[in-house]
């Protein structure tokens, strides 16, 4: 026994992809980011799927918990995405109740390289791409929480400052990049309130200029799926609470 | 010698005692359901007797440890196939017992040419309230039975497991919180153990204040399938100063 629950399983989910030609509708277009701030790392995203220029839903959630210590923000072909992340929720409760300790991080990053990888066949015949963001707190190294972005390929990457992925991610990164720079507080050192507000920013800049990101409107209530991650573990910031902090940081 | 039907029901009873007699000297693991959840209670040295199980799905066991990993890791992988497979909602203890554990330790115990399987052990499954939890009394021969009082003792000794279930049923109150409830379960544990009349544990000599020397060094494991939290994963151990 060695805690592998995805070798119980009759074959790979993510290996069988055998399509050839033929045009097949692509549910892909998604923002998703992280970024560290004062209290920990946020992972946000919009709530929009498409469908080609149709918008299929905005009621989408793509920032998963996998476990109390570790989030999957998901871009790319929905359906692989969520199956990944609840193969990787069921992987990591599997081994931390058969081996008596929690998956280590390292572990936890390399079974998403590998769901990625052995997806490979729907990814290079083009409608099942799938590129998440994975943000974890490793205990055994003090609980520092960090972030990572993978390649569709399964390569991954190491965040600095944040990552992000999806149509509407280059508008973000180029904001962080800048708020980054040359910004003060920098995004790194806003307290929660000012982070989660600087989120739902974001993702209303992506939306100008990318019609596959959108779902976020504070005027009607409707706020960006916000989760913290911090040494305590994982904490949604449910929309209540967004609004309070929309109300108090933005004036206009 | 077991190809006649007389020597194979001899060559049972030989095992039925032979397992009687390895379970002899382990100590007792209890559970309670409780309005704030499903109370998990085990007195180890050194072996972990409370485990989780699945989201809602705990063990608390007593035998050999061999086995005791036997049995959680069989119950473990048929949980999270079945969560995986359909969804978590339909993991329920009665399926599991009825479709894999209570099958497979109903083989083990009369393929009587291998090792037997060494447990007796209880499975708590929580509910949204105390009258839906389940807790399922598991024999070492794969017989099972549901208790529906809320309180399931597990020992050696099935007269004396009978009677402290009874006593701590009587001295259960509504208003206990799970502190009190695990005093009482070591109440109960140590008149187990050593042989004693029951004491509640506010008398003077009961376990009120059970240390692990009184307890001949061993370790209390308290856990709890809490039902006040809206996580998925309800399991968690709990503390010293939660119990307090």
């Amino acid at each position: 026994m060695n805690g592998d629950f995805i070798a119980l399983l009759p074959k790979s989910p993510f290996a069988t992809a055998q399509a050839s030609g033929g045009h097949v509708p692509r549910l892909e277009a998604t923002t998703v980011f992280a970024f560290h701030c004062a209290a920990g790392v946020i992972v946000a995203g919009d709530h929009r799927a498409t469908a080609g220029n149709i918008v299929f839903s905005d009621r989408t959630e793509k920032i998963l918990e996998l476990d109390r210590h570790s989030l999957l923000g998901i871009a790319g072909s929905p359906a692989i995405a969520m199956e990944m992340a609840r193969t990787l929720q069921t992987s990591f409760d599997f081994y931390r109740r058969s081996q008596l300790q929690p998956m280590s991080q390292p572990a936890k990053m390399r079974a998403l390289a590998r769901l990625l990888h052995d997806n490979l066949p729907a990814t290079l015949q083009g409608f099942g791409l799938v590129a998440p963001i994975f943000a974890g707190v490793d205990g055994v190294e003090g609980g520092r929480p960090s972030i990572y972005f993978y390649d569709p390929m399964g390569a991954q990457f190491e965040a600095a400052a944040f990552a992000g992925s999806g149509s509407g991610a280059g508008s973000i990164k180029s904001v962080l990049h800048f708020l980054e720079q040359w910004s003060d507080p920098k995004p790194a050192e806003m307290p929660l309130d000012q982070a989660v507000t600087l989120a739902n920013q974001l993702l209303m800049t992506a939306a100008e200029y990318d019609t596959a990101t959108g779902g976020v409107d504070p005027a009607r209530g409707d706020f960006a799926t916000v989760k913290l991650l911090s040494a305590s573990g994982v904490r949604s910031i449910l929309a209540d609470e967004q609004a309070g902090y929309w109300k108090d940081k933005v004036s206009r | 010698m077991n190809d006649e039907p007389y020597r194979w029901l001899e060559a049972v009873a030989n095992r039925r005692e032979y397992i009687r007699d390895q379970l002899k000297g382990a100590t007792p693991v209890l559970a309670f359901s409780r309005p704030e959840g499903i109370l998990l209670v085990g007195v180890g040295s050194g072996n972990s007797k409370v485990f989780e199980i699945y989201d809602r799905l705990a063990l608390a066991a007593l035998g050999h440890p061999v086995d005791i990993e036997k049995i959680r890791q069989t119950v473990i992988e048929s949980a999270h196939m079945e969560g995986f497979t359909r969804s978590p909602e339909d993991v329920t203890l009665r399926r599991l017992l009825n479709f894999s554990l209570g099958p497979a330790l109903k083989t083990s115990f009369e393929q009587i040419l291998s090792a037997p399987i060494i447990v007796e052990c209880v499975f708590a499954e929580l509910g949204t309230k105390v009258g839906q939890d389940v807790l399922a009394r598991v024999n070492f021969d794969g017989t099972y039975r549901f208790e529906n009082k809320g309180v399931v003792v597990v020992h050696t000794d099935h007269a004396d497991e009978t009677s402290a279930a009874t006593w701590l049923r009587e001295q259960l109150t509504d208003d206990m919180g799970v502190g009190a409830v695990r005093q009482l379960a070591l109440a109960a544990w140590r008149a187990l153990t050593a042989d004693k009349p029951f004491t509640p544990p506010t008398t003077e000599g009961a376990g009120e204040k059970a240390t692990p020397a009184e307890l001949g060094g061993r370790v209390i494991e308290c856990a709890l399938l809490d039902r006040r939290i809206s996580a998925r994963v309800r399991y968690r151990g709990l503390e010293p100063a939660e119990l307090s």
